[in-house]
Protein backbone atom coordinates (compact mmCIF):
# COMPACT_ATOMS: atom_id res chain seq x y z
CA UNK A 1 0.00 0.00 0.00
CA UNK A 2 2.57 2.25 0.71
CA UNK A 3 5.28 1.16 -2.09
CA UNK A 4 7.38 3.62 -3.55
CA UNK A 5 8.14 1.79 -6.83
CA UNK A 6 10.97 2.08 -8.93
CA UNK A 7 9.84 1.10 -12.37
CA UNK A 8 11.22 1.31 -16.24
CA UNK A 9 9.82 1.63 -18.92
CA UNK A 10 8.39 -2.04 -20.11
CA UNK A 11 7.74 -3.22 -16.94
CA UNK A 12 4.84 -5.01 -15.89
CA UNK A 13 2.50 -4.33 -13.36
CA UNK A 14 0.94 -6.96 -11.46
CA UNK A 15 -2.79 -6.89 -12.19
CA UNK A 16 -5.27 -9.76 -11.03
CA UNK A 17 -7.02 -12.92 -13.06
CA UNK A 18 -11.00 -13.28 -12.03
CA UNK A 19 -13.73 -14.84 -13.56
CA UNK A 20 -16.85 -12.97 -14.51
CA UNK A 21 -19.52 -14.71 -12.80
CA UNK A 22 -23.43 -13.42 -11.76
CA UNK A 23 -22.15 -12.95 -8.16
CA UNK A 24 -19.37 -10.89 -9.23
CA UNK A 25 -21.83 -8.64 -11.58
CA UNK A 26 -24.63 -8.46 -9.17
CA UNK A 27 -21.79 -7.46 -6.23
CA UNK A 28 -20.64 -4.03 -8.33
CA UNK A 29 -24.16 -3.18 -9.36
CA UNK A 30 -25.87 -3.37 -5.78
CA UNK A 31 -22.78 -1.32 -4.51
CA UNK A 32 -22.88 1.30 -6.88
CA UNK A 33 -26.36 1.46 -6.28
CA UNK A 34 -25.86 1.63 -2.59
CA UNK A 35 -22.89 3.88 -2.94
CA UNK A 36 -25.46 6.44 -4.69
CA UNK A 37 -28.42 6.13 -2.31
CA UNK A 38 -26.38 5.22 0.93
CA UNK A 39 -28.92 2.50 1.64
CA UNK A 40 -27.91 -1.17 1.37
CA UNK A 41 -29.56 -1.85 -2.21
CA UNK A 42 -29.90 -4.70 -4.90
CA UNK A 43 -29.80 -4.43 -8.04
CA UNK A 44 -32.73 -5.81 -10.57
CA UNK A 45 -32.78 -6.99 -13.53
CA UNK A 46 -31.04 -5.29 -16.52
CA UNK A 47 -28.44 -6.71 -19.83
CA UNK A 48 -25.65 -6.80 -16.97
CA UNK A 49 -27.56 -9.33 -14.41
CA UNK A 50 -30.08 -11.23 -16.63
CA UNK A 51 -29.38 -13.14 -19.98
CA UNK A 52 -32.37 -13.21 -21.58
CA UNK A 53 -32.99 -9.70 -20.79
CA UNK A 54 -29.53 -9.43 -22.28
CA UNK A 55 -30.31 -11.17 -25.16
CA UNK A 56 -33.79 -9.53 -26.13
CA UNK A 57 -31.45 -6.34 -26.24
CA UNK A 58 -29.04 -8.03 -28.73
CA UNK A 59 -26.05 -8.99 -26.91
CA UNK A 60 -24.88 -12.69 -27.18
CA UNK A 61 -25.39 -13.12 -22.96
CA UNK A 62 -25.55 -11.15 -19.49
CA UNK A 63 -22.28 -8.97 -19.61
CA UNK A 64 -20.49 -7.35 -16.93
CA UNK A 65 -20.54 -3.46 -16.44
CA UNK A 66 -17.41 -1.70 -17.93
CA UNK A 67 -16.89 -0.20 -14.61
CA UNK A 68 -16.10 -3.77 -13.20
CA UNK A 69 -13.13 -4.40 -14.96
CA UNK A 70 -11.97 -0.24 -14.84
CA UNK A 71 -12.27 -0.97 -10.65
CA UNK A 72 -9.88 -3.98 -11.97
CA UNK A 73 -7.49 -2.00 -13.52
CA UNK A 74 -7.52 0.95 -10.71
CA UNK A 75 -6.79 -1.82 -7.77
CA UNK A 76 -3.97 -2.71 -9.64
CA UNK A 77 -3.18 1.30 -9.68
CA UNK A 78 -3.23 1.11 -5.87
CA UNK A 79 -1.28 -1.60 -5.53
CA UNK A 80 1.55 -0.37 -7.59
CA UNK A 81 1.49 3.43 -6.41
CA UNK A 82 -0.47 4.05 -3.40
CA UNK A 83 -1.05 7.57 -2.12
CA UNK A 84 0.62 8.87 -5.40
CA UNK A 85 -2.41 7.22 -7.72
CA UNK A 86 -5.56 8.73 -5.51
CA UNK A 87 -3.26 11.93 -4.96
CA UNK A 88 -2.13 12.75 -8.57
CA UNK A 89 -3.17 9.85 -10.95
CA UNK A 90 -5.03 9.32 -14.01
CA UNK A 91 -6.98 6.16 -15.49
CA UNK A 92 -8.79 6.19 -18.79
CA UNK A 93 -9.96 2.77 -20.25
CA UNK A 94 -12.28 2.30 -23.20
CA UNK A 95 -14.79 -0.52 -23.03
CA UNK A 96 -13.88 -2.25 -26.70
CA UNK A 97 -15.64 -5.35 -26.84
CA UNK A 98 -18.12 -6.68 -23.93
CA UNK A 99 -16.43 -8.51 -21.54
CA UNK A 100 -19.54 -11.44 -21.38
CA UNK A 101 -20.77 -13.92 -18.25
CA UNK A 102 -17.85 -16.33 -18.13
CA UNK A 103 -15.02 -14.89 -19.27
CA UNK A 104 -11.95 -15.04 -17.63
CA UNK A 105 -10.51 -11.51 -16.92
CA UNK A 106 -6.82 -10.52 -17.16
CA UNK A 107 -5.97 -7.00 -15.96
CA UNK A 108 -2.45 -6.05 -17.43
CA UNK A 109 -0.23 -2.80 -17.24
CA UNK A 110 2.87 -2.02 -18.82
CA UNK A 111 5.67 0.93 -18.17
CA UNK A 112 5.28 2.96 -21.59
CA UNK A 113 7.34 5.51 -19.95
CA UNK A 114 8.84 6.62 -16.84
CA UNK A 115 10.05 10.49 -17.02
CA UNK A 116 12.39 12.17 -14.00
CA UNK A 117 10.13 15.50 -13.58
CA UNK A 118 12.18 19.04 -13.00
CA UNK A 119 10.86 19.01 -9.12
CA UNK A 120 11.92 15.30 -8.25
CA UNK A 121 8.74 13.45 -8.91
CA UNK A 122 8.53 10.98 -11.84
CA UNK A 123 5.97 10.66 -14.05
CA UNK A 124 5.10 7.09 -15.44
CA UNK A 125 2.72 6.95 -18.18
CA UNK A 126 1.33 2.96 -17.98
CA UNK A 127 -0.41 1.10 -20.43
CA UNK A 128 -3.43 -0.59 -19.38
CA UNK A 129 -5.79 -2.55 -20.13
CA UNK A 130 -7.87 -6.25 -19.80
CA UNK A 131 -7.67 -9.20 -22.15
CA UNK A 132 -9.85 -12.65 -22.40
CA UNK A 133 -7.83 -16.14 -21.30
CA UNK A 134 -7.18 -16.38 -25.61
CA UNK A 135 -5.35 -12.78 -25.30
CA UNK A 136 -8.15 -10.95 -26.98
CA UNK A 137 -8.20 -7.08 -25.62
CA UNK A 138 -11.83 -6.01 -24.20
CA UNK A 139 -10.95 -2.87 -22.27
CA UNK A 140 -8.09 -0.61 -23.62
CA UNK A 141 -6.78 2.45 -21.65
CA UNK A 142 -3.75 4.19 -20.49
CA UNK A 143 -2.79 5.91 -17.05
CA UNK A 144 -0.44 8.58 -15.74
CA UNK A 145 0.83 8.41 -12.20
CA UNK A 146 3.03 11.08 -10.47
CA UNK A 147 5.42 9.53 -7.92
CA UNK A 148 6.21 11.79 -5.86
CA UNK A 149 10.43 11.96 -4.23
CA UNK A 150 10.53 10.51 -1.33
CA UNK B 1 -32.58 19.34 -22.70
CA UNK B 2 -32.41 18.81 -19.00
CA UNK B 3 -35.28 17.06 -17.35
CA UNK B 4 -36.68 14.35 -19.59
CA UNK B 5 -34.40 11.14 -20.73
CA UNK B 6 -30.88 10.83 -20.70
CA UNK B 7 -31.11 10.71 -24.68
CA UNK B 8 -32.43 14.17 -24.97
CA UNK B 9 -29.44 15.92 -23.65
CA UNK B 10 -27.53 18.30 -25.61
CA UNK B 11 -24.60 19.56 -26.30
CA UNK B 12 -23.69 22.92 -23.99
CA UNK B 13 -26.66 21.54 -21.15
CA UNK B 14 -25.50 22.47 -17.74
CA UNK B 15 -26.35 20.16 -15.03
CA UNK B 16 -27.61 21.22 -11.90
CA UNK B 17 -24.94 20.30 -9.62
CA UNK B 18 -25.61 18.02 -6.69
CA UNK B 19 -24.12 18.03 -2.81
CA UNK B 20 -23.27 15.40 -0.59
CA UNK B 21 -21.49 13.96 2.40
CA UNK B 22 -19.14 11.06 1.83
CA UNK B 23 -20.37 8.32 4.31
CA UNK B 24 -17.81 5.47 5.49
CA UNK B 25 -20.65 2.93 3.92
CA UNK B 26 -20.30 4.56 0.70
CA UNK B 27 -16.43 4.01 0.44
CA UNK B 28 -16.75 0.66 1.67
CA UNK B 29 -19.37 -0.73 0.07
CA UNK B 30 -18.50 0.67 -3.56
CA UNK B 31 -14.76 -0.98 -2.95
CA UNK B 32 -16.41 -4.18 -1.55
CA UNK B 33 -18.27 -4.35 -4.66
CA UNK B 34 -15.17 -4.87 -6.89
CA UNK B 35 -13.01 -7.16 -4.36
CA UNK B 36 -10.73 -3.91 -3.64
CA UNK B 37 -9.83 -4.89 -0.34
CA UNK B 38 -7.34 -1.75 0.12
CA UNK B 39 -6.85 -0.35 3.46
CA UNK B 40 -7.40 3.06 1.99
CA UNK B 41 -11.24 2.54 1.25
CA UNK B 42 -12.10 0.46 4.29
CA UNK B 43 -10.58 2.22 7.31
CA UNK B 44 -8.19 5.27 8.56
CA UNK B 45 -5.52 2.90 8.89
CA UNK B 46 -3.76 3.13 5.99
CA UNK B 47 -0.46 6.12 4.14
CA UNK B 48 -3.62 8.51 4.88
CA UNK B 49 -4.32 8.47 7.49
CA UNK B 50 -8.15 8.38 6.74
CA UNK B 51 -10.77 6.32 4.90
CA UNK B 52 -10.77 7.48 1.09
CA UNK B 53 -13.20 7.73 -1.39
CA UNK B 54 -12.60 5.16 -3.94
CA UNK B 55 -11.30 7.42 -7.06
CA UNK B 56 -13.85 5.55 -9.47
CA UNK B 57 -16.29 6.41 -7.92
CA UNK B 58 -16.49 9.67 -9.76
CA UNK B 59 -19.09 6.67 -11.52
CA UNK B 60 -21.19 7.09 -8.81
CA UNK B 61 -21.29 10.91 -9.11
CA UNK B 62 -22.38 10.75 -12.68
CA UNK B 63 -25.30 8.51 -11.91
CA UNK B 64 -26.43 10.46 -9.08
CA UNK B 65 -26.24 13.93 -11.36
CA UNK B 66 -27.84 12.02 -13.89
CA UNK B 67 -30.76 11.45 -11.53
CA UNK B 68 -31.08 14.72 -10.78
CA UNK B 69 -31.49 16.16 -14.17
CA UNK B 70 -33.23 13.46 -16.29
CA UNK B 71 -36.50 13.26 -14.50
CA UNK B 72 -37.71 10.63 -16.75
CA UNK B 73 -34.87 8.05 -16.29
CA UNK B 74 -34.35 7.85 -13.00
CA UNK B 75 -31.52 4.76 -13.33
CA UNK B 76 -30.57 4.63 -9.67
CA UNK B 77 -35.04 4.97 -9.04
CA UNK B 78 -35.06 1.74 -11.20
CA UNK B 79 -36.67 4.07 -14.27
CA UNK B 80 -35.88 3.20 -17.40
CA UNK B 81 -35.73 5.23 -20.90
CA UNK B 82 -36.62 4.35 -24.46
CA UNK B 83 -33.37 3.55 -25.48
CA UNK B 84 -30.50 1.24 -24.48
CA UNK B 85 -27.28 2.82 -23.93
CA UNK B 86 -23.20 1.49 -23.10
CA UNK B 87 -20.78 3.38 -21.50
CA UNK B 88 -17.95 3.42 -23.81
CA UNK B 89 -14.98 5.13 -22.37
CA UNK B 90 -14.10 6.49 -18.65
CA UNK B 91 -11.48 9.15 -17.95
CA UNK B 92 -10.69 9.99 -14.33
CA UNK B 93 -8.10 12.39 -14.05
CA UNK B 94 -7.42 12.26 -9.75
CA UNK B 95 -6.38 16.05 -7.92
CA UNK B 96 -6.71 15.40 -4.95
CA UNK B 97 -8.09 12.32 -2.54
CA UNK B 98 -11.91 12.71 -1.04
CA UNK B 99 -12.18 11.14 2.39
CA UNK B 100 -15.00 10.17 4.14
CA UNK B 101 -16.97 13.12 6.43
CA UNK B 102 -15.85 15.80 3.38
CA UNK B 103 -18.71 17.28 1.38
CA UNK B 104 -18.54 17.14 -1.97
CA UNK B 105 -20.19 19.13 -4.65
CA UNK B 106 -20.45 17.56 -8.39
CA UNK B 107 -21.11 19.93 -11.69
CA UNK B 108 -20.60 19.40 -14.90
CA UNK B 109 -21.88 19.78 -18.88
CA UNK B 110 -22.07 18.08 -22.15
CA UNK B 111 -19.80 18.55 -24.02
CA UNK B 112 -20.64 17.48 -27.16
CA UNK B 113 -22.79 14.69 -28.94
CA UNK B 114 -22.27 13.52 -31.89
CA UNK B 115 -22.74 10.78 -34.23
CA UNK B 116 -19.38 8.25 -35.50
CA UNK B 117 -20.09 5.39 -38.05
CA UNK B 118 -23.68 5.17 -37.32
CA UNK B 119 -23.18 5.83 -33.54
CA UNK B 120 -25.14 8.50 -31.31
CA UNK B 121 -22.49 9.38 -28.68
CA UNK B 122 -22.83 11.53 -25.53
CA UNK B 123 -19.59 13.22 -24.03
CA UNK B 124 -20.20 14.38 -20.43
CA UNK B 125 -17.34 16.60 -18.47
CA UNK B 126 -17.81 16.23 -14.41
CA UNK B 127 -16.35 17.91 -11.87
CA UNK B 128 -15.77 16.91 -7.92
CA UNK B 129 -15.12 19.05 -5.50
CA UNK B 130 -15.13 19.64 -1.84
CA UNK B 131 -18.02 21.81 -0.63
CA UNK B 132 -15.07 24.63 0.42
CA UNK B 133 -13.62 24.20 -3.17
CA UNK B 134 -10.29 22.23 -3.26
CA UNK B 135 -10.66 19.75 -7.06
CA UNK B 136 -11.29 15.98 -6.35
CA UNK B 137 -11.36 14.82 -9.77
CA UNK B 138 -12.35 15.84 -13.28
CA UNK B 139 -14.42 13.63 -15.19
CA UNK B 140 -14.86 12.66 -19.44
CA UNK B 141 -17.25 10.18 -20.18
CA UNK B 142 -18.90 8.82 -23.53
CA UNK B 143 -21.34 6.54 -23.52
CA UNK B 144 -23.06 5.83 -26.74
CA UNK B 145 -26.93 6.30 -26.69
CA UNK B 146 -29.92 4.66 -28.98
CA UNK B 147 -27.81 1.20 -29.03
CA UNK B 148 -29.51 -0.82 -31.34
CA UNK B 149 -29.75 -4.57 -31.25
CA UNK B 150 -27.15 -6.81 -32.50
CA UNK B 151 -24.55 -3.82 -32.12
CA UNK B 152 -22.66 -5.03 -29.64
CA UNK B 153 -21.95 -8.32 -31.91
CA UNK B 154 -20.43 -5.98 -34.45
Amino acid sequence: MSARPVLNAGDELAGIVRVVTMNRIEWYDSAMLSAATNELRRVGSNIHTDIEFAKSEGFATANADGMIMTNWCSEMLVRAFGIDYLERGELRTKYIKPTNLGVEVHVRGRVREATAQPNGNTLYVIDVWCEDDHGVKTVDGDAKVEVARR
Amino acid sequence: MLGRYLSDLEKGDVFRPIEYEITPFMCSEYAHGTEETSEFFHSDRNPAGRQVRPPTMIHVDKMRILEENCDQEKRVAGMKGPDARVHYEYHAKHHSPAYVGERVVVSGHIVDKYMKRGRQYLWYYLEVRTSDGRLVTTYNDLTLLRYRHGEAQR
